[in-house]
C-alpha cells in the first residue's frame, strides 16, 4: 500500500511548524538581524502553533528546540529552552481562557509571553555571566510585537491547508 | 471574586501541568528540566563535560546539514542581487576601466620614454667605446697560425690594427680588411705583438704569441714586480688600442710569464671590433 501524494503532502504540511523550528534552531537563525530590525521568530512560530493547534508542536520538541538554539548559538544549556517553554506557556494559558480566537486577541496577549519570555532570557544570562545588552533586547522585543501580525498571517494560511 | 481567582490557577494548572492534546510532557516538567540544565551548566565535572561534548558535536553536524539549503539560497540571493545591481556595477567597472585605461596610457609613455633613454644610453656607451659588432665566420687556429674571419669590413668602416673584442676582453687586432670581411690576428698568432700593462705592478711589456693557448709578456725591466695573478691590460702605447682593455692574467712560470687569457679563443663566435682610437686618423 503505497501513500498518495494528496496523504504525502497532508502529513509535510502537518508537521511542517516541526520543520521550521527544527530548521531555524539548526540554522541559529531563530533571531533573524536586519540592519536596525531584530525580529525572534522562534518566539512568534511557538506562540502561535501552541496557541492555535497545540498538537502541531509538542512542548518535548519545543524543549529540544531551545536546546539546540543554545547549542547553535553558544548559550549555556536551558537558556532558549526555558524562555520557549514560558511563551509555550502563556500560549496554553491563554488557550484555555479565550474562546473566539482573531488577530487582536492573539497580537494582544503576546505582549505578556514576550515580556515573560524576555525576562527569562535576561534573568539567565546575568546568572551566567553573560553581558547583556538592554538596547537590544528592547529593539528585539518591540520588532518581534510589530512583526506578529505577518507571520501570524503566513502561519494562518499553513493553518488553513492543514485543515482542508 | 474568589470563582475569578479559582478560574485563574485552574487555567493555570491547566496550561502548565496538565500534558494537554497529544503532549507526551508536561510545561511544569520540561521547565523544571531546564533550570536544572542552566544549574548544571555552571558545574564542571569531567562526565558533564563529556556528555555536553557529545551533545554539542551532534548539534553542530546536525546545524552542518540543515544550514546547507540557507547556503543555497543566500548563494541565488547574491546571484540575482548581482543581476539586479549590474548596471550600477557596469557604470562602476566603466568607470574603472576609464581610470585603468588613463593609466595604462601613462604607463606606456613611461615605458616607451624608459625604452628611449635606456636606447640612449647604450648608444652613448656604444659611442664612447665605439664598438662594432660582427660575426666570425672562420675560425682557422693552428700553431701557425691564429686567425678570424669575421664578416664586416670596410662597408662598417673598419680598419687595419683595430682591437678585437671579445665581450670586454682583447683577443685580437684587425690585419687585413675587405670590404665584407676582415681578418683578425689573435694574440696568441706567432706574429701578434701588442703592448700592455700589468696591474697592480704597473710594468709595461709586450704581448707576444707563440701559436699556443697562453702568449707571453716580453721586453719586460729587469726589475719588474709582476706576480702570479696580476692583471694585464693593453697600455694604449703607439695610440693604436685604446688603453685598458682586459687582456688577462699574468702566470708566473720558471723562465718565462705567461698570460692565461680572459677569453677562451676556441668558443667565440661574436666578436666587437673597437673603433677608438682610429678617430681622426683618416
Amino acid at each position: 500500500m503505497g501513500v498518495s501524494p494528496k496523504d504525502f503532502w497532508a502529513k509535510i504540511i502537518a508537521i511542517l511548524p516541526l520543520l521550521i523550528l527544527f530548521f531555524i534552531s539548526l540554522n541559529g537563525s531563530s533571531v533573524i538581524n536586519i540592519k536596525f530590525f531584530s525580529i525572534n521568530i522562534h518566539y512568534i512560530l511557538v506562540y502561535f502553533w501552541v496557541l492555535r493547534r497545540p498538537e502541531s508542536l509538542g512542548y518535548g520538541f519545543i524543549f529540544l528546540s531551545g536546546l539546540i538554539s543554545d547549542v547553535v548559538l553558544g548559550l549555556p544549556l536551558g537558556i532558549n529552552s526555558l524562555s520557549l517553554l514560558f511563551v509555550a506557556g502563556v500560549a496554553a494559558y491563554v488557550r484555555v481562557l479565550t474562546v473566539r480566537i482573531t488577530l487582536i486577541n492573539d497580537w494582544i496577549s503576546f505582549i505578556p509571553a514576550l515580556l515573560f519570555a524576555n525576562f527569562i532570557y535576561f534573568i539567565s544570562l546575568y546568572y551566567s555571566n553573560l553581558s547583556v545588552d538592554y538596547f537590544y533586547l528592547l529593539k528585539n522585543s518591540l520588532f518581534t510585537f510589530i512583526f506578529y501580525p505577518v507571520l501570524w498571517g503566513v502561519f494562518s494560511l499553513i493553518l488553513n491547508l492543514t485543515k482542508s | 471574586m474568589d470563582t475569578s481567582r479559582e478560574d485563574v490557577g485552574i487555567s493555570i494548572r491547566s496550561a502548565f501541568l496538565r500534558k494537554g492534546i497529544q503532549q507526551r510532557f508536561s510545561l511544569f516538567a520540561l521547565t523544571i528540566i531546564s533550570i536544572i540544565l542552566i544549574f548544571l551548566e555552571t558545574i564542571d565535572t569531567k562526565p558533564l563535560n563529556r556528555i555536553r561534548s557529545f551533545l554539542k558535536d551532534v548539534v553542530y553536524r546536525s546545524a552542518v546539514v540543515a544550514t546547507y539549503p540557507n547556503k543555497i539560497f543566500s548563494g541565488s540571493y547574491k546571484t540575482i542581487q548581482d543581476h539586479f545591481s549590474l548596471y550600477k556595477n557596469y557604470s562602476e567597472l566603466k568607470k574603472e576601466n576609464e581610470e585603468l585605461k588613463s593609466k595604462k596610457s601613462k604607463s606606456d609613455f613611461l615605458e616607451l620614454e624608459n625604452s628611449q633613454l635606456r636606447k640612449l644610453i647604450n648608444e652613448q656607451v656604444q659611442s664612447e667605446s665605439n664598438l662594432v659588432s660582427a660575426r666570425v665566420l672562420l675560425d682557422e687556429q693552428s700553431p701557425y697560425l691564429n686567425s678570424f674571419v669575421i664578416n664586416i669590413g670596410a662597408n662598417k668602416d673598419i680598419k687595419n690594427g683595430m682591437a678585437v673584442l671579445d665581450g670586454k676582453n682583447f683577443i685580437g687586432r684587425v690585419v687585413d680588411v675587405n670590404f665584407f670581411s676582415s681578418r683578425i690576428l689573435l694574440v696568441t698568432d706567432l706574429n701578434s705583438k701588442i703592448p700592455v700593462i700589468s696591474e697592480p705592478s704597473g710594468n709595461h711589456a709586450i704581448l707576444s704569441g707563440h701559436g699556443e693557448d697562453q702568449p707571453t709578456l716580453q721586453y719586460l725591466s729587469e726589475n719588474h714586480k709582476i706576480k702570479d695573478g696580476d692583471k694585464i691590460y693593453t697600455s694604449g702605447k703607439e695610440g693604436i688600442f685604446s688603453p685598458g682593455i682586459a687582456v688577462g692574467e699574468a702566470r708566473v712560470k720558471k723562465d718565462k710569464l705567461q698570460v692565461k687569457l680572459n677569453s677562451n679563443l676556441n668558443e667565440i663566435t661574436f666578436v666587437n671590433v673597437n673603433l677608438e682610437g682610429f678617430k681622426g686618423k683618416e
